[in-house]
């Protein structure tokens, strides 16, 4: 009876074994190699490996990238010499174990990335459906930012650089001050240029208004203009070598506008208050009208003019653009202190 | 019946008559060190509270964790223990664990962090999970003093130079997490002059801060040095503290081996000898007890 008994289990010791051997010995993609997951300057990069079982999957990622791939960038999170304790499949579930050494460290970001390159090279093997990640026998649980491992992992956690949309950067630009609420469209109109072009002035940047890589990357990094003056209440700085005006209130900069002011230095430098103003102002000289005129010394204004370039063009005027002006011509009551200075002068 | 089974069941019998009688007189002896009464008497007024005497000093403290945190607490869950555990608050309980004179610290895993308070007979020593120190916290079980403040940090957006008092906060435009206890603090401590953003995300609330749409944003003071990491420069500085709450504390069992009252004093000292401020450094990147209070 005893003899039957052990007969018995030891056939189901054997059957799991041949089960879990099977299992384990899972073929990569036929012919194609493993793909094996590391980061590309944050970015999740596959590389291929020879081999065919998912164990070997596991163990070509804990050996990390090679010294070409190292030279390529190619970086793992997964710490070395990191223990492969064991490793199981069930119903399409993959059970990693590994040793502590693989909850090493306190970097945020690199804990969640290692979860995310084993993730991806163990779901890259067809036919797993998750992975559940053990650690030294147990459940991880708080170690891995952003990860729940009381489950498996179906995709990995971690945020992925994407490149932002062009709605997000009219975003970014609204929030610094150099494009109004109205200009959130998500498309790349005129509107979005000419803030581009005010960013790209202040930035010291290319003006050319578009939302090219070294705009963006300075974008993100942006934080708010700071004036060049202090002073109480509302006044506005004209900044001639970047051709900005700062609306500013109690020192904090409101929005940055993108301006062409008097080519040659026409425009008088120092500091004024704005006089007259005048919805629609007749220009005697230029023969003109000039629409949403803030006049601040003589016959020099802010003014909605159809061009405005990236330089000084004007006859002495600040010509704003079509989307600001209007704005503008708000902002600037009569009284409001108007600074016209070269910043590089000023420094 | 052969002589072996004869004295095999006059063992057994002995067995049970020495059990039986062991039994009853553990029972009274315990009634005895418990102070109950051995019978009701009429002229005994009211009866006493039992007088709990506390357990010996065990070998072992064990920690009851909910790992919530990979800064305050973390660690891997083998059965009911926790392993590799690590954190803030895991370094708080290994330094009382040697203060209270218990060489060893086990932890366990108990989740959620309620059950911490509302257990009946907890099998575990102290709970540490960020328990706010509350009238209803206190009511449910012993807390030991606060270990950490629950006081909101202060962050300027760049170009802001630092503020003198809870006044000039007022004027600014102040931002929090929806939700928070930022955001708690805006409407309750600071009562803020212009209207606060509550962004849904800690993303964009950074964006808000970073952009300087938001003059000033509220974070929870522990949480501050995360907050910052990674980002300097896009950011003015960490200003003060508002201050908000009792704090978080741990909970102590009731009739436990350890008295609340020497978890506060192990603190206390932890406190005192720099032992906390140099925890705080080690988790959190800036120790929160040396922000100024603004008032």
């Amino acid at each position: 009876m005893q003899t039957a008994a052990s007969n018995h289990v030891s056939v189901k010791c054997r059957a799991f074994l041949v089960v879990t051997a099977c299992a384990l010995a899972l073929p990569g993609a036929a012919g194609a190699g493993l793909q094996v997951w590391f980061s590309a300057d944050g970015t999740p990069v596959p590389v291929v490996r020879n081999g065919t079982t998912l164990r070997a999957a596991v163990e070509q990622l804990i050996a990390g990238p090679t010294a070409a791939e190292r030279s390529r960038r190619i970086r793992s999170a997964v710490p070395p010499g990191t223990s492969l304790r064991s490793l199981t499949i069930e119903r399409r579930v993959v059970t990693v174990d590994l040793g502590a050494r693989f909850a090493a460290g306190r970097d945020e970001a690199a804990l969640q990335a290692r979860v995310g390159q084993l993730v991806r090279t163990v779901r890259s093997v067809p036919g797993v459906l998750s992975v559940r990640i053990l650690v030294e026998g147990g459940v991880p649980i708080g170690l891995f930012p952003g990860y729940d491992l009381r489950r498996p992992i179906v995709t990995p956690a971690e945020r992925v650089f994407s490149t932002p949309t062009t709605r997000d950067l009219q975003q970014r630009l609204v929030d610094l001050g150099f494009l109004a609420e109205s200009g959130l469209t998500g498309i790349a109109d005129f509107q979005t240029s000419t803030a581009v072009l005010g960013f790209q002035k202040w930035a010291n940047l290319t003006r050319d208004g578009a939302l090219g890589p070294t705009t963006v990357a300075a974008l993100i990094r942006a934080t708010r203009p700071e004036p060049a003056l202090r002073g109480p209440g509302r006044r506005i700085e004209v900044q001639l070598r970047r051709q900005v005006a700062l609306l500013i209130q109690d020192n904090k900069v409101i929005r940055t506008v993108h301006i062409s002011s008097g080519a040659g230095g026409k425009t008088p430098r120092g500091s004024f208050r704005v006089y007259r103003k005048e919805r629609y102002s007749w220009s005697v000289p230029f023969k003109v009208w000039l629409p949403w005129a803030s006049y601040f010394t003589g016959g020099v204004a802010f003014h909605e003019f159809g061009s405005v370039p990236t330089y000084a063009a004007s006859h002495g005027c600040v010509r704003v653009n079509h989307y600001d002006a209007p704005m503008l011509f708000g902002f600037a009551e009569s009284g409001t202190r108007v600074d016209v200075f070269d910043e590089a002068a000023l420094a | 019946m052969t002589p072996r089974s004869v004295i095999g069941s006059f063992v057994r019998a002995f067995g049970v008559v020495v059990g039986v009688v062991g039994c009853a007189a553990v029972a009274a002896a315990m009634l005895v060190a418990l102070g109950l009464p051995a019978q009701g008497r009429a002229d005994d007024g009211p009866p006493s509270e039992p007088t709990l005497i506390p357990e010996p000093r065990p070998s072992t403290l064990v920690v009851a964790l909910d790992l919530r945190d990979p800064v305050r607490q973390a660690g891997v869950v083998k059965g009911r223990d926790v392993i590799l555990a690590r954190g803030l608050e895991v370094d708080i309980a290994r330094e009382i664990a040697q203060r209270v004179g218990v060489p060893k610290v086990r932890f366990v895993y108990v989740r959620p962090a309620a059950r911490l308070l509302a257990a009946k007979a907890p099998s575990w020593h102290l709970g540490i999970a960020s328990i706010r120190a509350t009238p209803s916290a206190a009511a449910a079980a012993d807390l030991s003093d606060p270990y950490l403040d629950t006081d909101q940090a202060v962050v300027l957006r760049r170009g802001l130079s630092r503020l003198a008092n809870l006044g000039e906060l007022r004027v600014l435009r102040s931002c929090a997490l929806r939700g928070s206890d930022g955001s708690r603090a805006l409407a309750t401590v600071v009562s803020p002059a212009v209207n606060p953003l509550l962004p849904s995300s800690a993303e964009r609330l950074f964006q808000l801060v970073q952009t300087g749409v938001c003059d000033a944003v509220l974070v929870d003071a522990g949480d501050v040095g995360r907050f910052l990491a990674g980002r300097g420069g896009l950011l003015g500085p960490v200003n003060a503290r508002v201050p908000y709450g009792n704090g978080y504390a741990l909970s102590v069992t009731r009739g436990g081996p350890i008295a609340a009252a020497e978890v506060g004093v192990a603190l206390r000292r932890m406190r005192a000898d720099g032992t906390m401020h140099r925890l705080a450094r080690k988790w959190l990147q800036i120790d929160p007890a040396r922000l100024r209070v603004l008032r």
